[in-house]
């Protein structure tokens, strides 16, 4: 009873305030993690720790700062038509190609992950423009949703830039090299596998009415699709792509900036768009998610505060050897849903240093696939979500439904990785 | 039952005006953390400030404090830093501790307390920790030192870039260690602010011509390098001799060499470009672990913690530990160390010998802690 008492109660006390609030009295997420917060501060005599509810949101002050931006310039693309006549140019050439598409648009979906390591920028860049695309060509709603935040995820994994691998890394001072091809190992057949699960039927099946695809093709296409029309995105790429690619040669403006100056050279080329309108609109897009890692963070903050932190993860630990595994499956991805990030710190950094002795390299690797995962893992769910928002489905459960296989799949793959990592090793060096 | 936020003009206020309150709280808070800890240091230490190394750094808040005492006979200068993480406290509490209590016969002793000084104003986000923590001296007065973050403090240093590249090996690392001291060696001229601290170190260890030259630190105890002295090449042999002598006198320690593909650290750079011989020092503190419970004052402190105790019955830790860590006996090990360290220059080469009297010994520190040590403030 020792290692349940009180940090237990403290840890039932916090999460039934969060269940309590937003299912029963459906307070916003947000405003449901505060008050748990508030409880667990409460319960553990600490009071109204305003001064460690404040702390606790700064962990996700550049986020916050990254999804706003990020929305801003989903919006300005989809405001000046670049969106739609994207998606047209693409169904126009590739309908009849359903599986060099499937991958195709798989790949797309990753790239920004993969150059910025965040499965944000990944769903609002590319997971916004291959959206209406997938859609138009017969792919169920939610399964494109479930397809793009898993390629968002995919793609915050793959190399160059995995920042959970990193946060896992730099736990045991293990430096970000040699990375690359157990990452790739890690995501590839994971995409390759949920391309063909969730987009790949959809696109086999004929359109049925194809006079009015063609109609809503030329509506789509009312933006010429020029050169011009792609600016906002080329200025994006070479912002983001040089400074993770050049590090050395190209200056890094922070990603919350290079969306903007992305954003503001949309002036510059097609319809017309009201800034004011348009920043409005994404921000108030963006304010629910944004609220909700305020919450989270002040959530963690009185976790650790409590001891309701050190109770979750040596409990995991603790776990005998066979279930470590499926501890480790389970524990990382529901530790999730206060952040990938947070759960490869909290997690992945005991984890690995358990398993110490197989190959740190590819288990670094598995385990920041399998905390990836945390980014569909509600209240947070920053893939999920937001991909949820771009096909305009508002109950992001529905989409979480389709994702339940390749998250499965995800967690077999990195733990099979994690198993066979000597084996592996073996083969790669 | 649903609840249903209204939105008129009344809700806007009455939020904004709860909003400024919570604001003002919390910055009044964070606000404390800009008062600097008071030192005492002992009869003959000068006081300088690091920019005398270096310009780049003048009036800016990385601008941190050295003080040197130069003993009556010539010998070696050793050059301790304590401070690259304010969130190891027994790191920057035994460089106060031989400021307060060192009396120089022979070479030079030069202490830098708070080396990342930034870092002392701020906690980690999430992290839970205190804003400081107190002894209480033998006259029943309290002293009290910040325990700060890992990092530099956002509002000297921000953003941070998504990938930090150390910038003489190309080496990637997570955006936010561009923020971290002992990943910023050998520093830059013209970098971000720690990196330019980095460079104020690196001229401070070059143009004093320090023979040997330590970095303390603190590790969780689930971190394999921890109770370890991690060694350059170039100070291999020195840090053998005193690893030996630590054991034979029951204090087991471990001894690692400084990888070579690790790039940033003080043991590494500082032997690379440098003459001098680093040495890089870690003991075991629970109150930055991942494993720890409750976070707060007496957890630093005292290192008492269940879930830790848990973890040593599992066999995960490094340490040995039964039930706590307490700080005195971590800057116990420290100070041992050190002592060991300035005896063992002398075998090396007898004119670089340093000797220092006035630190209280391992036995002493472990049982009674850090307190009796400190001089009252007046």
């Amino acid at each position: 009873m020792n290692w349940f008492w009180p940090e237990g109660l403290f840890a039932f006390l916090m999460v039934a305030t969060f269940v309590f609030g937003a299912f029963s009295f459906k307070l916003p997420i947000a405003v449901a993690m505060s008050l748990a917060a508030v409880v667990g501060g409460l319960a553990a005599g600490e009071g109204l720790p305003v001064r460690h509810l404040v702390e606790g949101t700064f962990g996700y002050l550049d986020t916050i700062l990254i999804i706003a931006t990020a929305m801003i310039f989903m919006k300005v693309i989809e405001r000046i038509g670049l969106l739609e006549a994207m998606a047209a140019w693409l169904i126009r050439k590739f309908k009849s190609s359903p599986l060099l598409l499937s991958l195709g648009i798989m790949l797309l979906i990753m790239i920004p992950g993969m150059i910025t390591g965040s499965s944000t920028a990944a769903v609002l860049t590319t997971g916004a423009l291959v959206a209406p695309v997938l859609m138009k060509l017969g792919v169920q709603i939610h399964k494109t949703a479930a397809a793009i935040a898993m390629g968002a995820i995919y793609g915050m994994i793959a190399p160059p830039i995995n920042l959970p691998a990193m946060i896992i890394g730099g736990g045991i001072d293990m430096p970000y090299v040699g990375f690359g091809v157990p990452l790739l190992i890690c995501t590839i057949p994971l995409a390759v596998v949920t391309a063909l699960l969730l987009i790949y039927p959809g696109l086999r099946n004929k359109v049925r009415d194809e006079g009015a695809l063609e109609g809503e093709l030329r509506r789509m296409e009312r933006v010429p699709i020029t050169l011009r029309l792609f600016l906002p995105v080329a200025v994006l790429v070479v912002l983001l792509g040089g400074s993770s690619l050049f590090p050395s040669v190209f200056p890094s403006l922070g990603m919350p900036l290079e969306f903007l100056i992305a954003s503001a050279s949309a002036f510059l080329t097609g319809s017309r768009w009201k800034p004011v309108d348009t920043v409005t609109e994404a921000i108030d897009n963006a304010l629910p998610v944004m609220g909700i890692l305020m919450g989270v963070g002040m959530f963690i903050q009185v976790m650790t505060l409590t001891g309701v932190r050190g109770f979750v993860v040596v409990s995991a630990l603790a776990l005998p050897a066979w279930l470590l595994y499926v501890g480790i499956a389970t524990s990382m991805p529901l530790f999730g849903a206060v952040s990938a990030f947070g759960s490869a710190s909290v997690l992945g950094v005991p984890f690995l240093l358990a398993l110490l002795g197989k190959n740190e390299i590819l288990v670094g690797s598995a385990l920041s696939l399998i905390a990836g995962l945390g980014d569909l893992m509600p209240p947070t769910a920053l893939a999920g979500i937001f991909a949820a928002q771009v096909v305009g489905e508002e109950n992001y459960f529905k989409v979480l439904r389709y994702c339940v296989t390749p998250a499965v799949l995800t967690a077999l793959w990195g733990i099979a990785i994690i198993l066979g990592a000597g084996y592996i090793a073996g083969v790669l060096y | 039952m649903a609840w249903k936020p209204g939105g008129n003009v009344q809700t806007a206020l009455f939020l904004i005006a709860a909003v400024a309150i919570v604001a003002f709280g919390a910055a009044r808070s964070f606000v404390s953390m800009w008062e600097m800890d008071t030192i005492v240091p002992a009869p003959g230490f000068e006081k300088h400030m690091l920019s005398e190394w270096f310009e780049g750094i003048k009036d800016t808040p990385a601008d941190t404090p050295v003080y040197i005492q130069e003993g009556s006979e010539p010998g070696g200068t050793v050059f301790v830093m304590g401070g690259t993480h304010p969130n190891e406290p027994a790191s920057s509490l035994t460089a106060v501790l031989f400021l307060e209590r060192a009396k120089v016969h022979k070479g030079r002793l030069i202490i830098v307390p708070f080396a990342n000084i930034m870092a002392f104003t701020h906690n980690s986000p999430q992290e839970a920790h205190p804003q400081r923590i107190s002894f209480t001296l033998p006259d029943g007065s309290l002293r009290s030192f910040r325990y700060g973050s890992r990092a530099t403090n956002p509002i000297y240093q921000w953003p941070d870039p998504d990938v930090y590249i150390h910038p003489q090996s190309g080496q990637e690392l997570a955006g936010s260690e561009r923020s971290n001291l002992n990943r910023a060696h050998p520093g830059t001229p013209d970098g971000a602010l720690t990196q330019r601290l980095a460079y104020a170190l690196r001229q401070l260890v070059m143009a004093e011509k320090v023979d040997l030259a330590f970095d303390l630190h603190e590790a969780s105890p689930e971190y394999p390098v921890v109770n370890a002295i991690v060694a350059h090449e170039k100070s291999m042999e020195l840090a053998a001799m005193v690893a030996m002598e630590l054991e034979i006198s029951d204090i087991p320690i471990r001894l690692e060499p400084s990888p070579k593909n690790l790039r940033g650290l003080t043991h590494r750079e500082w032997g690379d470009y440098t003459d001098t011989m680093p040495i890089l020092m870690e003991t075991g503190n629970p109150s930055q672990g991942r494993l720890r419970g409750r976070t707060d004052e007496d957890l630093v402190l005292t290192g008492a913690d269940k879930y830790y105790a848990w973890a040593a019955d599992l066999g995960l830790l490094f340490i040995p530990y039964e039930t706590d860590q307490p700080i005195g006996l971590r800057i116990a090990r420290h100070t041992s160390a050190l002592m060991s360290f300035f005896d063992s220059l002398a075998f090396l080469d007898p004119s670089k010998e340093v000797v220092v009297s006035g630190i209280p010994a391992f036995g002493e520190l472990a049982e009674n802690g850090l307190g009796p040590y400190l001089s009252p403030l007046d």
